[in-house]
């Protein structure tokens, strides 16, 4: 069995010191998907942000790709990061720079890529998100599903190792959603990455995920850790149980 | 359904076992009164009365009254209530009167709230500065990654861009105090001495101090506030997540654009002034070569070093003010319409106690 590229133990997420979401454990295995789900405002954007090293964890710890973010020295930090794709719930593209240039700035800064292939790479990048003809576009330009499939193509620049999605198919027709389930399922596949993802999606995680975690606002602590149907169960945790089976309810 | 004229919302209080009975009756609609909570009581049983029209205000009223009224947990009694009442009742997922008001803080803690944002206030802008240091030391080692592409738009924008402005303060300036000077010298018939204030003060003061003020309302405003939107957007996340530190991506460019082109602007700014003060004591009478033959006897290359050594200080000011309020800067619209007013603020204070204590350090060491 692969050691793990993402785990985290007993880890306390929040904001200014506040403790959001306690006792948050679990790991993640090269080429696996893991579903970070639970009602809005329960801190799931926050622990993403928390295992990428964008927000510094209260208590317990996370290791990304062998290395504590937290306490690391710089450069291992960088290292570290180097290996990591984020698409963020915004898509965060470079607004001055045009979508190709978004792609093209990762691979300028951490590969040997002369500006040939670099330009070669963000079309091939663009192209798997379906947005080649876009290339020349500035993000202001486009709207908020290509900013997403973008933001998507960005992540995948440096060829991660672990890939984080925060909402990534928010706003998307149900077309391109399934699309980029694919698309993610197929970097999976041929890559070998680990993809942690936060949505609210029920479909699109169950399509996508080997497990989810459930983080539990009422208690404030992780609720349950297990596969998509799992969370169908009778003795599931009422609340987990409850997101993945509302939307199946008649109005 | 007909217009028909509101007739008041009533509540009939009748005592029941335990408690009360509130039979409600009339139109209850924002635009009426509410009427005032009963006593408080151990049981509520809800009835109709003869309820009209209603709208949210009903529910808001039953959901207050159940909470002001009665034991906490303890559920009403809406048994006799009409199902359209029920439902608007049943909007309300969460009792919206239990959520606890913030406690309001006493004299004492909030001067201790303010010590402690003070501190993290100034905690914060030293971890600036000495990232800002970090990387500027960074740069000629070749180990700070600085987005270098923006550098050219950098230094256009701060630069020539911001000549026009420039040179009309700049020779505003040098009007100004040459129109002051000219009331005082002429009384003791030194109107001559003119050129010699007006070239010292552009050239050791007012030259630099100028520029610096220009450059604090605009770019280092526009700074702050492009820094700051890239919080809103996450595009400074975005760098951080890939291991590029935001300060050093983006701070060292802006600070290396404003310190090629502050001491120019500021030599520009000088030479306006002095042509400003030059058509004024032309206006009252000087010949110019007097005035440039007394410019040129007055200001030594010193004062002109002077006026140099101070640009490139303020414009290290100037552009870290505006990059550090961007780089802190809330992620929301107002955080970063904050950021730019306090990055121009800052600026500006910044620059007038840093040049008070230049004019003690060349004084101390008789630099003129």
């Amino acid at each position: 069995m692969s050691a793990a590229c993402l785990s985290c133990d007993d880890l306390s997420i929040g904001h200014e010191g506040r403790p959001v979401m306690s006792g948050i454990t679990f790991s993640l295995r090269p080429a696996e998907i893991v579903a970070v789900v639970g009602p809005s405002g329960c801190g799931k954007s926050t622990l993403l942000r928390a295992l990428a090293g964008l927000a510094e964890p209260i208590a317990g710890s996370s290791r990304l790709l062998g290395t504590d973010l937290a306490v690391a020295p710089e450069s291992e930090r960088s290292a570290a990061l180097r290996r990591i794709g984020f698409l963020f719930q915004s898509s965060a593209l470079w607004s001055s720079l045009t979508l190709r240039e978004n792609i093209e700035l990762p691979l300028r800064e951490f590969t040997g890529a002369r500006a040939r292939e670099r330009r070669l790479l963000a079309e091939h990048r663009l192209a798997q998100v379906g947005l080649l003809d876009a290339a020349d576009k500035l993000p202001a330009e486009i709207s908020g599903g290509m900013a997403k499939r973008a933001g998507l193509a960005r992540a995948l620049a440096l060829d991660p190792e672990v890939l984080f999605l925060d909402e990534p198919t928010a706003g998307l027709d149900p077309v391109t959603t399934a699309n980029l389930d694919n698309l993610i399922r197929r970097i999976r596949e041929t890559l070998g990455t680990a993809v942690v993802l936060v949505s609210h999606d029920v479909p699109s995680i169950e399509r996508l995920a080997d497990f989810c975690v459930y983080l539990d606002s009422e208690t404030g602590r992780m609720g349950q850790v297990g596969k998509p149907a799992e969370f169908l169960a009778t003795d599931a945790n009422p609340r987990a149980r409850a997101f993945f089976t509302r939307h199946r309810e008649p109005v | 359904m007909p217009e028909s004229a509101n007739s008041h919302p009533a509540v009939r209080v009748t005592p029941v076992a335990g408690g009360l009975r509130l039979e409600l009756s009339g139109d209850w609609t924002k635009e009426t009164p509410l009427p005032p909570f009963p006593e408080p009581t151990q049981v509520i049983e809800w009835a109709d009365g003869g309820l009209g029209r209603f709208d949210s205000a009903l529910p808001a009223w039953m959901i207050a009254v159940e909470h002001h009224c009665l034991p906490a947990g303890r559920p009403a009694n809406r048994d006799r209530l009409p199902r359209r009442l029920l439902n608007g009742l049943g909007l309300t997922q969460t009792d919206v009167a239990v959520v606890e008001q913030p406690r309001r803080l006493g004299k004492l803690e909030r001067i201790g709230e303010w010590a402690d944002l003070s501190r993290r206030s100034w905690a914060r802008a030293m971890a600036h500065i000495g990232e800002t240091a970090v990387a500027m030391l960074r740069l000629p080692l070749g180990k700070a990654r600085v987005n270098w592409a923006e550098f050219p738009r950098l230094v256009r924008a701060a630069g020539p861009d911001a000549l026009p402005i420039t040179l009309l303060l700049g020779f505003l300036t040098g009007v100004i105090m040459a129109y002051v000077g000219l009331i005082q010298l002429t009384k003791v018939g030194a109107s001559i001495y003119v050129a010699n204030l007006v070239g010292l003060a552009m050239a050791r003061e007012m030259g630099a101090l100028m520029t610096g003020v220009v450059a604090c309302g605009r770019t280092s405003t526009a700074y702050a506030s492009h820094l700051g939107s890239m919080n809103v957007t996450q595009e400074a996340d975005a760098l951080r997540v890939l291991g590029i530190q935001p300060v050093e991506y983006l701070a060292t460019p802006r600070i290396l654009a404003l310190l090629l082109v502050l001491p120019i602007l500021s030599l520009f700014a000088t030479l306006a002034g002095i042509v400003g003060g030059m058509a004024v004591a032309c206006g009252s009478g000087m010949a110019a070569e007097q005035y440039v033959n007394q410019v040129v006897d007055a200001v030594s290359v010193n004062s002109f070093l002077v006026g140099q050594i101070k640009s490139v200080a303020f414009s290290v000011i100037v552009a870290w003010s505006g990059c550090y309020r961007g780089a802190v800067a809330a992620p929301n619209a107002r955080g970063v319409g904050e950021a730019a007013t306090t990055a121009a603020v800052l600026g500006i204070t910044l620059l007038v106690v840093s040049d008070a204590v230049f004019a003690v350090l060349f004084n101390l060491f008789d630099f003129s």
